[in-house]
């Protein structure tokens, strides 16, 4: 109800996406939109203002109103997550312009700015039916993936997992007895292997999921912020393929979002770093209902970190 | 009677025992034939491990209409996978599996993403001699 009123005050756009800092390649951020919360539909048409012709053509070519709602607010939450971190130039959501790399991941394309020096941002994005999550990092490669913690698999989980992940990954699934149990761990599974090949930005095709491992080992963590040494899990990749990128270089997170959700990041050491010595990545969490609403929900009931 | 004759003329094909090809390379019209029904017979072979293309569309929409998560009332031969149906990559990945069971394949990894779409689909299934 609320919200709805909110919504119905035309914003300046510009002027209402606070800006934020981004600095370290050792930060991430995730911004997370929730479709059932945007009903008002002079802020969907305000979203609609921002996208480029292109994008509103593909949009608006889609037949099913709630699949057309659902990537109006993906392109929006792109744009205007992407406009926030440009804080020395005044830029609009609408002015930036995207293009694909040579697999196929989009990209912002940060050739056409002639009179800003803007920040280099990475981005990616993942949408569920009920969450839409942008990620962001500066000098560094990001993929995320969410899904619904809930969602049923039309396979067996083993048949599945035999099919199409690596045999050390099906033989801790196998390990877990409780059915429920057992499909939980596929889709945290699911998302970090997801965010890995997302973030790699060569495709499912160029990275099978059965030629590279993600495990959960338990590590010891560095002083970090003052404290002594004390458990933490980390998550690791190991690849079969010689002539992918090097899988020390990736770290991840998992988390549980919104109490709905998991969500794995995927983003690339600070190679200046060296030692065995982990780093975790400094991860903030926003809920955003773009030129409405911002909320941090790091630190709340909002993002529990299960791993990394 | 005459005329009857004259048909018959006109239409008597001239008959050489079918001799092998290489044996009397002259007998063009022999050699012609038994090619040609050789040739027609490799055809029908290659031909009959290939399915047919609109019976592939029935049986793809079939196991597409079949998945829980999808409105069956919007599945049409060119329906695509997310922007039409609403299914993200997991859904896809499941979907792939449950074409594999129907048509006893396995779709390769390094292919399965390219199939984003029923008409996608298709044209992978009914272009491999493999597909059941």
């Amino acid at each position: 109800m609320k919200l709805q009123c909110l919504g119905k005050q035309l914003f300046n756009s510009s002027a209402n996406l606070p800006r934020i800092q981004l600095s370290s390649p050792m930060e991430a951020h995730l911004w997370y939109i929730i479709p059932s919360e945007v009903q008002s539909q002079s802020l969907l048409n305000q979203y609609a203002e921002i996208l480029s012709p292109c994008e509103k053509e593909i949009v608006f070519e889609m037949r099913d109103e709630e699949l057309r709602k659902r990537a109006l607010l993906a392109r929006a939450l792109v744009r205007t997550t992407i406009a926030r971190y440009q804080i020395n130039s005044h830029v609009s959501p609408r002015s930036l312009k995207f293009i694909k790399n040579v697999h196929g991941k989009p990209e912002v394309d940060w050739q056409h700015c002639e009179q800003w020096r803007p920040l280099p941002l990475h981005f990616n994005i993942s949408h569920t039916s009920s969450l839409i999550a942008c990620g962001v990092t500066v000098d560094s490669p990001i993929g995320i993936d969410v899904e619904k913690k809930n969602r049923r698999l039309k396979h067996n989980v083993m048949s599945f997992a035999q099919r199409y992940f690596s045999k050390h990954e099906v033989q801790v699934l196998s390990a877990i007895s409780d059915p429920q149990l057992q499909l939980q761990e596929f889709i945290k599974l699911w998302t970090l292997k997801e965010a890995y090949v997302k973030a790699l930005g060569r495709g499912f095709s160029d990275a099978p999921f059965k030629t590279f491992t993600i495990r959960i080992r338990s590590a010891t963590k560095g002083s970090f912020a003052g404290n002594s040494n004390f458990e933490a899990s980390e998550i690791v990749v190991d690849s079969f393929d010689d002539s992918m990128d090097l899988t020390s270089d990736w770290k991840f997170v998992l988390m549980d979002l919104a109490g709905s959700h998991y969500a794995a990041i995927c983003t690339k050491k600070d190679s200046s770093i060296q030692g065995i010595q982990i780093t975790p990545t400094k991860l903030t969490v926003w809920k955003t209902i773009p030129f409405v609403h911002d909320e941090c929900v790091s630190g709340t009931a909002a993002v529990v970190i299960i791993s990394g | 009677m005459a005329a009857r004759n004259a048909l018959l003329k006109y239409l008597r094909v001239n008959v050489h025992p079918v001799q092998p090809f290489l044996q009397n390379p002259r007998t063009v019209i022999g050699g012609s034939i038994s090619n040609f029904l050789r040739h027609r017979c490799f055809s029908e072979e290659v031909r009959g491990s290939f399915l047919d293309k609109s019976e592939v569309t029935d049986r793809v929409v079939t196991v597409v209409k079949n998945f829980q998560k999808v409105d069956p009332s919007k599945v049409s031969p060119s329906a695509h996978f997310h922007n039409d149906l609403g299914l993200d990559s997991l859904d896809t990945v499941e979907i792939v599996m449950a074409l594999e069971e129907e048509f006893g394949f396995e779709i390769p990894d390094n292919e399965a993403d390219k199939i984003s779409s029923i008409n996608l689909a298709v044209d992978f299934i009914a272009s491999h001699p493999q597909a059941k």
